[in-house]
């Protein structure tokens, strides 16, 4: 009994201290948590940026294709992933892909590369993951896949949808 | 003393540690089963940002991992895992290999994306259960034994449903108090939950696509009185481990929260959810049932 109490103790520690030092320092740490889930309040004078994912048909249709119908195991991650490629953050960390750093390279630093830069491949692989599900000669397979980007400028209820930018991909 | 307080406010059976067990990885194999990995292994590896402890990870093996066949692969691997510990065999070994595995591939969707913590209270307890004798009962490995394993002092099943109770308590509490830290008053605003809900409601890119929130400004002079109501909550939310009477209102409270968000927000915690039925008295439970937990397997 008294072992386990100890074994109990020291779960209970392990479990415990990390999730302490966290809160503290309102930090995330995988798999360190600190529960700051809408820690900022929302501000309406604040803009925001958003984006939509579309699909244009062989049969001439632009559609909307919600994200998590091609990846859904993303679950409820799909937008940061998209606003992080977006802002080329993967560029950002202190140890980039090799593919990324010899990118960086070429193009001469961060502040060269345009916004998006690895977001071709991204929607290449979401277009043909898209295509996989159709019968080859079906009119909704997809000829190019595309990001809208748009901006909500805040400050009302109203205008959400001031158009800024697509990056388009042929498949 | 303090042992025997924590056997009178949460179950202290094997059979109740065994339905824990059974929950918390039954949530984990069924996220698995419906999540398509090998669509998640066509996603190109540049855009991969590891996180935390997924930094160890050299690039060569992300390379070799996020591959329609390397992800198919580690499903596998996960499915056998998760089903050996949800039914109960080998526990030793498959609660900590799932437990492994669980962590391991939270740590991955998390380096695609950000950190969201729906899943990670489901881990805590997967590292709980690791450590636990959670295969004592309601476990396949015992009847293919045909012989139960000597039952523990109350104790050893009692603390972890403990300790996975205030680890859910600890999740509201501090989220509020990290809330007010960081916003204060300025969480009460009428604008806060208008704003954010119209946010996430814009995109295609969240799970689901609920338009309620567009209602939301038209209401915003009461929400601020609303957004408070669910601070108290969560503060308040820690009652729900000691005082049974008020559990119940709490855990609907959270339901309806998290029912809320998805609608509202298109922001919705599942697995968080599942685990609320850690709070289920699982030995009245079956003792309504007209089952004694102590005859089970």
């Amino acid at each position: 009994m008294n072992w386990l109490k100890i074994k109990y103790a020291l779960l209970t520690v392990a479990i415990f201290l990390p999730l302490l030092w966290a809160f503290v320092y309102v930090r995330n740490a995988y798999p360190v948590a600190a529960w700051n889930v809408m820690m900022a309040p929302g501000l309406l004078e604040r803009g925001r940026t958003y984006s939509v994912l579309r699909g244009e048909t062989v049969s001439g249709e632009t559609i909307d294709i919600p994200a998590i119908s091609v990846t859904n195991a993303l679950y409820a991650r799909t937008w940061t992933m998209v606003n992080a490629t977006v802002d080329n953050q993967a560029f950002k960390i202190p140890n980039p892909h090799p593919a990324n750093a010899e990118l960086l390279r070429e193009s001469g630093g961060i502040e060269q590369l345009p916004p998006g830069a690895r977001l071709p491949d991204l929607l290449r692989a979401w277009g043909e993951l898209y295509n996989e599900r159709l019968a080859p000669t079906s009119p909704q397979r997809l000829k190019a896949i595309r990001l809208d980007m748009y901006r909500w400028e805040g400050g009302s209820y109203a205008n959400y949808d001031n158009f800024i930018q697509t990056w388009r991909q042929e498949l | 003393m303090a042992a025997g307080i924590i056997n009178r406010v949460v179950p202290s059976s094997a059979f109740s540690l065994g339905v824990a067990r059974v929950v918390v990885h039954g949530t984990f194999l069924i996220s698995v089963l419906i999540a398509s990995f090998s669509a998640l292994g066509h996603l190109p590896v540049t855009i991969l940002r590891p996180t935390g402890v997924m930094k160890i990870l050299p690039w060569s093996f992300y390379d070799r991992l996020v591959t329609p066949s390397g992800m198919t692969m580690l499903k596998v691997v996960m499915v056998v895992s998760l089903l050996l510990s949800t039914a109960g065999l080998f526990t030793v070994a498959s609660t900590k290999s799932s437990f492994l595995l669980v962590l391991f591939y939270q740590g991955l969707l998390r380096s695609f994306g950000h950190f969201n913590h729906d899943e990670m209270l489901g881990v805590y307890c997967l590292a709980v259960l690791a450590f636990t004798p959670c295969g004592d009962r309601l476990s396949l490995g015992q009847w293919i034994r045909k012989r139960k394993s000597v039952e523990k002092p109350a104790f050893a099943y009692a603390y972890p449903i403990l300790l996975m109770q205030l680890l859910m308590a600890w999740v509201y509490f501090s989220a509020c108090l990290i809330k007010l830290r960081a916003g204060w008053l300025g969480y009460l605003s009428p604008d806060n939950l208008p704003s954010l809900a119209i946010y996430h409601s814009l995109d295609n890119l969240h799970d689901t696509a609920f338009r309620l929130a567009f209602w939301l400004p038209q209401f915003k002079a009461y929400l601020p009185v609303l957004v408070a109501l669910v601070l108290l909550w969560e503060f308040f939310f820690p009652l729900a481990v000691f005082f049974p009477r008020l559990r119940w209102c709490i855990l609907g409270g959270g339901v309806v929260f998290h029912l809320s968000t998805l609608f509202f927000m298109n922001i919705f915690f599942p697995h968080q959810l599942a685990l609320y039925l850690l709070f289920v008295n699982w030995d009245r439970f079956a003792g309504s049932a007209g089952v004694s937990p102590a005859n089970t397997r």
